[in-house]
């Protein structure tokens, strides 16, 4: 027992030995539970995930972001900061030359051997895991603690909050809760099911998400939708260039389908509702007013 | 036996493939994605880390090293692979894939994959299991007797690679979310997941694996030449049949399991080596490991390099230089 404790001490000891942290460091938990050393005020950022680049921007801290993902187009400057690799699929040298002193990753999507890599490197990174809207909201908060913008992000936060209490407010008082088949995939047809955020915004926007089951991402035949009868046909534009005529083409020959019959088949920015940033509370706007277009007449 | 004309030829032969395979790790570990200099990379090499860019040091040593010497077991274990099948069933076309030990491997990789199991050590070992369970079925399949006999094997190989190319594809269907994409990248073959210590069990355990062919390639050799006369040549057919393809399939799931399917370089580079070299295997086995290994580094540096928007996998380059130098030779040869 004692020579393990001696052997670890020793371990322990070499380890600062020969990875010195800076000066200034502090040690933080991540959201997978993960501790690790960041700098006082980390100056040279690498996101690798959309989402993170939008809460990075939305926070102010741009000027600090010295790589993104691929795909980290929101806001448009982010296209600007050079790219470290698609999510899925980094380019750990370009990382490294990059010289970051804080990366931030996401525990879905990112693969796990980078972040161990890079950690293996000297390189720190910071895990986050946000899974539904609340959650959003703490990784911001969380970040902005990171990033010494704790103001900035509380700021955000509460806009958050306070935009989606007044989406709130509007749906309790709709009369009818219509039935949304929500549409993120054209051939094969797949929607979204629970434990995901868009069917968490479906049921915030008064809608009832009639692929809510097990499977996150259930597979749909075209007889399936038809039977489901949706009130509202929401697609999403992840296939771009003009698709979405082609496919509310395809679907206006089934006037059986309510939302069809009632001219309900929408488009919404996939972009809006497949990243966890605090653009979604715009999702769940654009969500709500999709649903409910009535609540919302006495606005613009 | 060992004639001196023999050890004169396998020196020679050695050497010249030694310096292509340094030089390919030298081009290897100078080019990145992060561009580089040729006289960068020397210093770095040269005058120590105090000396250099720390950053240019780890994505030398840390990022790039790894892999090359990674490119390097897996390409020369499957060349070897290649090369021992080609000679047990004596059919050019014979390599691991088509006996479906690399099919086998990917039902388990993928079954590890959906099970969430991390790449190392999770996903290599149900890559490994499953390579180890299609090499079990294939001896079921044609036990005793038909074993020797090569269109059996190749056959039972044929119909285990339909079967699990069936299974790999129902898997995928099944698959919904971000998962599918790491199931579609292990399955194009990759080498950028190569950390040094896990490149160093690959190399713990693939090199006694190249001994061991080494000291069968006469026993390869008396196997070409048919089983009456290696027979009369003093040879176990049946010992050495199986000693070699276990210690191949072993080899070959194990790199796999690391890196996905290769395609093509089992077919390829022997096919290459044995125009250059001659057929007797004494000398084939050192050429596969140092030439198998130096193609595979170079595809690598160019599945890295080529394309400017992210690396592609390493798989693709080997099939689409592969397949038309298959092509060629077969005609020139024909």
């Amino acid at each position: 027992m004692k020579q393990i404790r001696y052997m670890l001490f020793l371990i322990t000891f070499c380890t600062f030995l020969f990875f010195p942290g800076p000066s200034g460091a502090r040690t933080v938990t991540d959201e997978t539970g993960r501790s690790l050393t960041i700098p006082d005020d980390p100056r040279r950022i690498v996101s690798f995930a959309p989402s993170i680049t939008e809460i990075i921007f939305a926070l102010g801290r741009q000027d600090r972001l010295k790589g993104v993902s691929r795909f980290s187009d929101f806001p448009p400057e982010a296209t600007q900061l050079p790219s470290v690799g698609s999510y899925i699929r980094l380019d750990i040298e370009k990382i490294v030359a990059l010289k970051p002193d804080l990366c931030f990753a996401t525990k879905d999507g990112n693969p796990k051997d980078v972040v161990t890599r890079l950690t293996a490197i000297g390189i720190p990174v910071y895990v986050v895991d946000p899974r539904n809207l609340e959650a959003v909201m703490e990784t911001t908060l969380r970040m902005g603690d990171v990033l010494n913008a704790a103001p900035r992000a509380d700021a955000i936060v509460h806009e958050m909050l306070s935009r989606i209490d007044r989406v709130r407010a509007l749906i309790a008082t709709a009369p009818s809760r219509p039935r949304v088949f929500f549409q993120i995939e054209i051939s094969p047809i797949v929607s979204v099911g629970a434990q995901t955020f868009v069917n968490e915004l479906i049921e915030m926007a008064g809608g009832i998400n009639l692929a809510k089951g097990s499977a996150p991402y259930p597979r749909f035949s075209r007889e399936q939708v038809l039977a489901l009868a949706p009130d509202v046909l929401i697609i999403t534009s992840m296939a771009r260039g003009g698709r979405f005529d082609q496919v509310k083409k395809e679907w206006s020959q089934w006037p059986s389908i309510p939302a069809v019959r009632n001219h309900r088949v929408l488009m919404v920015d996939s972009n809006l509702f497949d990243r966890p940033s605090p653009r979604l509370v715009t999702a769940l706007e654009t969500l709500a007013r999709s649903i409910h277009p009535e609540l919302f007449e006495g606005e613009k | 036996m060992e004639s001196p004309l023999l050890l004169k030829r396998l020196f020679r032969v050695s050497v010249l493939l030694l310096i292509l395979l340094i030089a390919a790790v030298f081009f290897g570990i100078s080019i990145g994605s992060t561009g580089s200099g040729i006289s960068e990379t020397l210093t770095t090499l040269f005058s120590g880390p105090e000396a250099t860019d720390p950053m240019r040091h780890t994505i030398i040593w840390q990022v790039r090293f790894p892999r090359v010497i990674l490119a390097i077991l897996v390409g020369a274990a499957l060349s070897l692979g290649g090369l021992v099948f080609q000679a047990l069933l004596r059919n050019p076309l014979a390599e691991p894939y088509i006996l479906g030990i690399s099919s086998g491997s990917g039902i388990g990789a993928i079954i590890g994959i959906l099970a969430g199991l991390p790449r190392f050590p999770g996903v290599s070992a149900t890559a490994f299991a499953g390579s180890m369970g299609t090499l079990l079925l294939l001896f079921v399949m044609s036990s005793g007797q038909t074993l020797l006999k090569k269109d059996t094997l190749l056959l039972s190989g044929v119909m285990v690679n339909a079967f699990c190319a069936a299974l790999i594809t129902f898997l995928m269907s099944i698959t919904q979310d971000s998962r599918l994409h790491n199931i579609l990248f292990w399955l194009m073959g990759d080498l950028s997941a190569a950390d040094l210590s896990q490149v160093g069990i690959v190399a713990i355990a693939l090199i006694p694996c190249f001994v061991l062919l080494f000291a069968l390639s006469n026993s390869m050799n008396l196997l070409l030449m048919g089983r009456e006369l290696a027979q009369t040549m003093g040879l176990n057919i049946k010992a050495a049949t199986l000693t070699l393809l276990v210690a191949t399939s072993f080899m070959v799931s194990l790199t796999v399991s690391f890196c996905g399917p290769v395609g093509f370089v089992g077919l390829v580079m022997p096919h290459v080596l044995r125009l250059a070299f001659g057929p007797d295997h004494r000398v084939l086995v050192p050429a596969c490991i140092f030439g198998g290994g130096a193609y595979m580094v170079l595809c690598d540096l160019l599945a890295r390099t080529l394309p400017d928007q992210g690396e592609m996998p390493a798989g693709v380059i080997t099939a689409m230089i592969g397949v038309p130098l298959f092509i060629l030779l077969l005609k020139r040869s024909g």
